[in-house]
């Protein structure tokens, strides 16, 4: 499924409504704190309720626009499979690399492999893969290296 | 009226070695991350203000705003150069632009942008000189009602005008900036909403994991999984680098429009560079004698494009300094970064920094001045620049993003929202949903809810004073026929009419 198409907005539509119906709810049954004896149109929980029923009323119009929309014909397409492993990739060193080990190693690792990765190609080009493993290696120490001194040394970070 | 006495002094004041360093350096990196396709300002910007925590105030902001105003620009050499625009800023420069770089006159046009662009900042910056101060005093008579409407109207508009064909994505992008605001400690009863229970989420959402996300992260997957573009860049004997005089003086009103249309444009909030420059293309398209050459490398075009998106800097700042509404999204980062450097913007800046709004200008001078000095004469570095390969130059990004966020609490929360924002926001982005409505939304939400609370309690739930003080009727009036106007219906009934009287002038 296109994320441009109109099956993408239908479905993100009951997404939305789902959503918006959630926070009104949840703006609804917010504690209204009358223990504190706050005037009754200062709940919490009112601009909530409000963006809620707003998100909700617009689902429906999305919903409904989607139906009466025409695809537009398909582009010149973006690679999915640089997408998913940038994706995925990225994420993991994110929230798995970074914190379960020494920053500057996280961060060389993450590169030397992204850089490796997204060079593969010049391998049949007839880059010597010596060439193509080294490049990559000295581009990531030098950039890990240089982020962490930058964050340590001059901002005074505690690296994670 | 506001004498430029003050300004005068603040561009005396900047002009020390320290100062001007900071405006090399930051000035040639904001034009090296606009020139790349897929590196934005509010990216730029974002990124930056987590490199300036440690910064002395003036330091910190002049670093910003060069880094501002050289990304809107760097835009243009790869709208002109590679037909992909550096920028969103810059989607109406490439119309012209790229044509005239496959004629053979890619110096040409690359000058012509620089004077564009520095000549829009600068009808921008008299205008932020002119108009912020008065508009700063008129916001003082601003109650909670009036600001509940300017909050509204903020969205409103935002989601309209970025929203494309499809204003009601504008407004859900909005609504969620709005939403995501509603999470964290409330600003009257101190009542924490939507934490689940989660400790982290206690103090709300931070302004800078979410941008850095949402332009960074974002970004970096966009350009990554989009094919490498043709670099234009031959030139034929008669391209020359510097503009012809005579060339500037023939569209001294077109320059002088579009800095004025893209100033105020930049003054609605969350509205941004490139409706600035398809605003002032728009109109110079309209009034031209050589129309029909727009598109297919009209130097007027280009002129008003690359003027219009520019002056939307200064423009932007506007509302940003008096109001604390961003006028686009890097102005968004900006107010968070005033913040984080001790400057509250809003009606007060006048009584607690009189001479900010005057710092400000003299630093977008500063910067405008880099542009022009970088523009003629480092244009061959520049087209080195979009040779860099992005397999190389995005881990290193993306490593920023992941550090940028965490510098600033030293929680690796921040880290998680920035990924959960770079996720939305890709996903968003695919599915033409305009960002700047969602930045908004999250910049406005404290002041809408806690105006809208406050007002009730003040009218003792009342909601008569909200349509019957004058400056919240207007606002009333104004988001009310701005959400009509945005209807199918409405909207398709007006085109029809604009095409049939087009139709019988043509005829």
């Amino acid at each position: 499924m296109r994320l441009d198409s109109a099956r993408a907005d239908q479905v993100t539509a009951v997404v939305f409504f789902v959503l918006g119906v959630a926070m009104a709810v949840g703006g609804y049954t917010m504690d209204r704190l009358e223990i504190r004896q706050i005037h009754p149109a200062s709940i919490p929980g009112l601009v909530p309720m409000a963006l809620g029923v707003l998100l909700a009323l617009c689902a429906i119009g999305l919903y409904l626009g989607a139906r009466k929309k025409v695809d537009a014909p398909p582009t010149d397409g973006d690679s999915m499979s640089n997408l998913w492993f940038a994706a995925f990739y990225t994420i993991a060193y994110a929230l798995g690399l970074v914190g379960r080990m020494p920053f500057e190693l996280a961060t060389g690792i993450f590169i030397t492999v992204f850089v490796m990765h997204f060079t593969y190609g010049r391998l049949a080009e007839g880059r010597h893969p010596a060439i193509w493993i080294g490049s990559a290696l000295l581009y990531a120490v030098i950039c890990s290296v240089a982020v962490s001194a930058l964050f340590r040394y001059a901002f005074l970070v505690r690296l994670p | 009226m506001p004498t430029l006495a003050p300004y005068f002094n603040a561009l005396g004041e900047f002009a020390q070695p320290m100062m001007l360093f900071h405006v090399v350096w930051a000035t040639l990196l904001g034009i090296f991350i606009g020139s790349l396709p897929g590196l934005t300002a509010t990216m730029g910007v974002a990124l930056l203000t987590t490199l300036t925590y440690s910064m002395e105030r003036d330091a910190a902001i002049l670093v910003l705003i060069c880094m501002y105003v050289g990304a809107i620009y760097g835009g243009s050499r790869s709208a002109i150069l590679l037909n992909i625009p550096g920028t969103p800023a810059s989607a109406a420069t490439s119309l012209d632009g790229y044509p005239l770089a496959k004629a053979g006159r890619a110096q040409y046009a690359m000058g012509l942008a620089t004077a564009g662009s520095a000549t829009g900042t600068l009808v921008g910056i008299l205008l932020l000189v002119m108009v912020a101060p008065p508009l700063a005093e008129a916001a003082l008579k601003f109650g909670s009602f009036e600001f509940f409407w300017l909050a509204v109207f903020g969205i409103v508009i935002s989601g309209q005008l970025t929203g494309g064909v499809s204003p009601l994505k504008g407004y859900i992008a909005g609504i969620l900036g709005l939403m995501v605001a509603m999470v964290g400690s409330e600003g009257i009863h101190a009542h924490v909403r939507f934490s689940f229970g989660y400790d982290q989420l206690n103090g709300g959402i931070a302004l800078i994991p979410a941008m850095v996300g949402a332009f960074g992260f974002a970004e970096v997957l966009i350009a990554i999984s989009q094919r490498r573009p043709d670099l234009v860049t031959h030139s034929d004997k008669s391209d020359r680098m510097l503009p012809r005089l005579i060339d500037l003086w023939r569209y001294k009103f077109t320059v002088v429009r579009s800095g004025i249309i893209g100033t105020f444009v930049g003054i609605i909030p969350g509205v941004g560079e490139d409706i600035g420059a398809w605003a002032s293309y728009a109109v110079a398209k309209r009034t031209s004698k050589e129309r029909d050459q727009f598109g297919t490398g009209s130097t007027e075009g280009l002129t008003a494009a690359e003027t219009g998106n520019s002056a939307v800097i200064p423009g932007a700042l506007i509302p940003a300094l008096t109001l604390a509404v961003p006028g686009s999204a890097p102005a968004a980062v900006l107010i968070a970064a005033l913040f984080i450097h001790g400057i509250r913007p809003g009606p007060m800046i006048m009584f607690e920094q009189p001479d900010f709004i005057y710092s400000v200008a003299a630093m977008l001078t500063f910067a405008t001045i880099a542009i022009g000095t970088f523009g003629i004469l480092l244009t061959r570095v520049f087209v080195l620049v979009l040779r860099v390969p992005r397999e190389y130059l995005m881990p290193l990004v993306f490593t920023l993003c992941v550090i940028g966020p965490y510098a600033l609490t030293q929680r690796p929360f921040e880290i998680v929202v920035m990924v959960f924002f770079g996720i939305a926001g890709y996903l968003l982005r695919k599915m033409n949903y305009p960002i700047a409505p969602l930045v908004l939304g999250i910049i406005l939400g404290e002041l809408l809810d806690k105006s809208l609370r406050r007002s009730l309690i003040l009218s003792d739930g009342d909601l008569t004073p909200f349509f019957t003080r004058p400056i919240s009727a207007a606002f009333a009036l104004l988001i009310l026929v701005s959400v009509i106007l945005s209807l199918g219906p409405v909207r398709r009934f007006f085109l029809n009419r604009i095409t049939r009287r087009a139709a019988k002038g043509e005829g």
